[in-house]
């Protein structure tokens, strides 16, 4: 049993808390795994556990603290990871090195020899360790970790760099150390391991408890599972799911990922309907948490103030993402041939999503990010203009940090947008990026109802309408010269009537020709992407 | 009682597969070897014709340079203790276990004994290579017959220092057989202070180079401070060290040479020592890993 209370850790003063109030416990015959991403604070977690750093907070393994066991390597068998693989002295021999541990642990050697049997290091055991790959640096220090044959593991990150096989060794271990009654601690980045492996799933997040939950809870709340499709044929494949009240969401290149729907009857329905299929893959994906608006305050260190309005910022844009998402699935639940009235309500909506989809298609994520670190690695940036613009005073302005993350995040839109985009050749790249960040980035990728059913419906008609004369390249120029948005607010709108009335008449003749050429073109696919506008309506 | 004996034992083991488990151990002490036996060479073919005085034949024996701050083999013993140290806290195999202080003196208290007795292991082996050295490269003018000769066996026990000295032999006043203790001393003490720098800088490199440094800062320092006390460093010292800036001071005074330590003396030797082990006690207690 290893009770766990409000461990804290901050570095430097003035700088975010690397853990913040760690409380939790790991039972006995379970596996409790502590989950996050990349600097979530889990090996300062395991670090503080063992009072290896200084910090707050108690870990108790049954009743007492860490230091106060005499010898700890016979009850808790501790495995740390850092970055550098290193279970020993490179220029010893892995048996030497354990047999040497065994002497430091109070083991006999035949112990040694045998978890260098278990972990599989036997055949190469009178080789030096600078011979060994990562994975086996990791198995020799989980063999040390085990030489005590304690009844507590704490291991971080143990399938760090283990091949699949010898992770699925580990796993087998965990478990059946766990039935007999062990406690375990593993830390993990991949909620799939978690979720595999766990009795009960701890995330962690920028060194805070985000959630604690039994493993069955977790997989219900934090996973959904997906499938992943591969096909020339996507976009009728996505009408067809999309019908049957799936919800599509756009991959990279030419495949979609489909939730609430079987890979059976995904497999199916393409058969049914002649669609080719290249890859069909179950995947999980993780969902983002949500934060609370209010994150409790740590040790009264400045550095709180940052953490804290950084994330409030975070969560009023998560906030802002919500709400179009919601909208989008209710649509994406009703059949596409359904709305008539309505869609002219939701046309405006529409067009944002257009617009995002759009951006998003160029790895928006890293675009973001990069805009972001430019804007908080330039602080004079903002400072230079201050006499022109008159500088808002920022909502927490206590610390010397704040100022810039203040700068960069909180500034109104169209500052943001006026940092140069990577790609100077747009000629208007601050409209995009405004209505973009005033639109939400994340879930943009999501296909949304509107245009599927475009889709869906365009290239009826186009087929029906025959070859149009003019040729594509022409009234692509064409179309870049004209600006952007309204070009696409309008080609969509064709679509859409296309898909409703069947006549194409009323659109602007230029647009209702390329639209035709399109269709002509590349049939369904190609009017997607035109819709989509990734090409044509960026360059 | 028994359980810490045995737990004792089990450290000094898990030490001496630690210094023998890697390869460096093993370069250090060939480099040794072989750098006193070029050493002692050296020196003995450049032995004025004659009879071969007891200062010559210390130094070249002892591997002491007039360019090395130490004798060769005391600077091996540090390069061997910082490397023991440095070992263990650049690639601890169980970290966890050495957040116990106590676990932490125990290791060092472990590391320190098996760096003494390799010290002295490297200083009877060098001894031994030097000795057929300088006997096989002397040159044939130089006259040795009464230096060299084998002690008997009961001149051996009348080692300097636990019993009055003989009148006669290689263990008599001003024979070379005199500063062997303080030879093996001085190899422990050498290995014992890379051991102990490493760990209060807690880099090998650093705390070799520290090991180098203190004698010549504190030779000096000691030298004077004896001088002003109308004390004086034996003789047999002096041959040692190959450093002699404050000893020259003092030789000016060389009637008042002392014969054989005595408590102020000890105390000016121990002194620097003492603060060192106890600045290391410190560091160590403020510290979580080695």
């Amino acid at each position: 049993m290893i009770q766990i209370t409000g461990l804290t850790k901050t570095y430097r003063r003035g700088h975010p808390p690397a853990v913040l109030d760690l409380t939790f416990d790991a039972r006995p015959g379970m596996i409790t795994t502590l989950l996050g991403g990349e600097g979530a604070g889990k090996s300062t977690a395991f670090r503080l556990m063992v009072e290896l750093e200084r910090g707050h907070g108690l870990t108790l393994f049954d009743g007492r603290t860490y230091r106060r066991i005499r010898r700890p390597e016979r009850e808790i068998g501790v495995l740390f990871s850092s970055g550098r693989p290193e279970a020993g002295h490179p220029g010893q021999r892995a048996r030497a090195h354990l047999r040497m541990l065994a002497g430091a642990v109070g083991v006999p050697t035949r112990r040694a020899d045998d978890l260098m049997e278990q972990v599989r290091l036997a055949p190469v055991a009178d080789h030096r360790i600078s011979t060994f790959s990562p994975g086996m640096h990791r198995r020799l220090a989980l063999a040390a970790a085990l030489l005590g044959d304690p009844t507590t593991l704490l291991l971080d990150a143990p399938a760090e760099g283990l091949s699949p096989r010898s992770e699925e060794w580990l796993h087998g271990f965990l478990r059946s150390f766990a039935l007999t009654g062990g406690t375990v601690l593993v830390s993990t980045r991949s909620p799939e391991e978690a979720a595999a492996l766990a009795d009960r799933v701890v995330t962690l997040d920028a060194g805070r408890l985000a959630a604690d939950q039994p493993v069955v809870e977790f997989r219900r709340t934090r996973l959904h599972p997906e499938v992943l499709v591969r096909g020339p044929q996507m976009a009728r494949l996505a009408d067809l799911l999309v019908a049957q009240g799936a919800q599509v969401r756009r991959e990279s290149g030419v495949g979609i990922a489909v939730s609430g729907i079987g890979r059976t009857e995904i497999g199916e329905l393409a058969y049914r309907n002649g669609v080719l299929l290249h890859e069909l893959a179950d995947r999980v994906m993780q969902r983002p948490l949500s934060f609370p608006a209010a994150l409790p305050s740590g040790s009264g260190h400045s550095g709180e103030v940052v953490i804290r309005t950084v994330r409030q910022l975070a969560g009023e844009r998560n906030a802002g993402e919500q709400l179009p998402v919601a909208q989008r699935t209710a649509t994406v639940g009703r059949p596409a041939a359904a709305p008539g009235d309505e869609r002219s309500d939701e046309r405006s909506d529409k067009r944002t999503d257009e617009r995002t989809v759009e951006h998003r298609a160029r790895g928006h994520r890293a675009l973001q990010a990069g805009r972001w670190a430019a804007a908080a690695l330039a602080p004079d940036q903002s400072a230079r203009p201050a006499p022109s613009a008159p500088p808002e005073a920022p909502a927490v302005d206590l610390t010397r940090r704040t100022p810039r993350g203040a700068s960069a995040l909180g500034r109104p839109s169209a500052d943001i947008a006026s940092v140069p985009a990577p790609t100077p050749a747009e000629p208007k790249p601050v409209v995009i990026d405004a209505e973009q960040l005033a639109a939400n980035p994340t879930d943009a990728e999501l296909l949304t109802p509107a245009r599927i059913a475009g889709v869906g419906h365009a290239p009826t008609p186009g087929r029906t309408s025959g070859r149009a004369p003019t040729p594509a390249p022409a009234s692509d120029q064409d179309g870049s010269q004209v600006r952007l948005r309204p070009v696409h607010a309008t080609e969509l709108r064709s679509a859409g009537q296309f898909g409703q009335t069947g006549h194409a008449g009323s659109v602007a003749g230029p647009v209702a020709g390329r639209a035709q050429a399109v269709a002509g073109e590349g049939g369904a696919s190609a009017v997607r992407r035109r819709a989509v506008g990734d090409e044509n309506g960026s360059e | 009682m028994r359980t810490g004996v045995s737990e004792t034992v089990r450290l000094v083991a898990c030490e001496v597969r630690r210094l023998r488990g890697v390869r460096s151990t093993w370069v250090v002490v060939a480099a040794v070897l072989l750098l006193n036996a070029a050493l002692a060479a050296v020196s003995a073919r450049r032995f004025p014709a004659g009879e071969l005085t007891a200062t010559g034949a210390v130094r070249a024996m002892a591997g002491v340079a007039p360019w090395l701050p130490l004798p060769l083999t005391a600077l091996g013993a540090a390069v061997l203790g910082a490397l023991v140290y440095s070992n263990e806290m650049r690639w601890p195999g169980l970290a966890a276990s050495r957040v116990n202080p106590v676990r932490r003196f125990g290791a060092l208290l472990a590391k320190l004994l098996v760096v003494g007795a390799s010290a002295v292991l490297l200083a009877v082996l060098t001894l031994a290579v030097n000795t057929l050295v300088v006997r096989f490269a002397l040159p044939a003018a130089v006259d040795a017959s009464a230096l060299l000769s084998l002690p008997h066996p009961a001149e051996l026990t009348a080692l300097p220092g636990l019993a009055p000295a003989p009148a006669a032999g290689p263990f008599a006043v001003g024979g070379v057989g005199r500063p062997l203790p303080a030879y093996l001393a001085l190899a422990v003490a050498g290995g014992w202070a890379g051991l102990l720098l490493t760990a209060l800088v807690r880099s090998a490199l650093v705390g070799v180079l520290l090991t180098g440094a203190t004698p010549a800062l504190l030779e000096p320092t000691a030298g004077l401070l004896l001088h002003r006390l109308g004390l004086n460093w034996p003789v047999w010292i002096r041959e040692l060290l190959p450093f002699q800036y404050g000893l020259n001071v003092v030789r000016v005074a060389a009637d008042r040479t002392a014969a054989a330590l005595d408590g102020m003396v000890i105390a000016a030797l121990l002194a620097p020592a003492a603060l060192l082990v106890l600045a290391v006690l410190v560091a160590q207690l403020r510290r979580r890993a080695l």
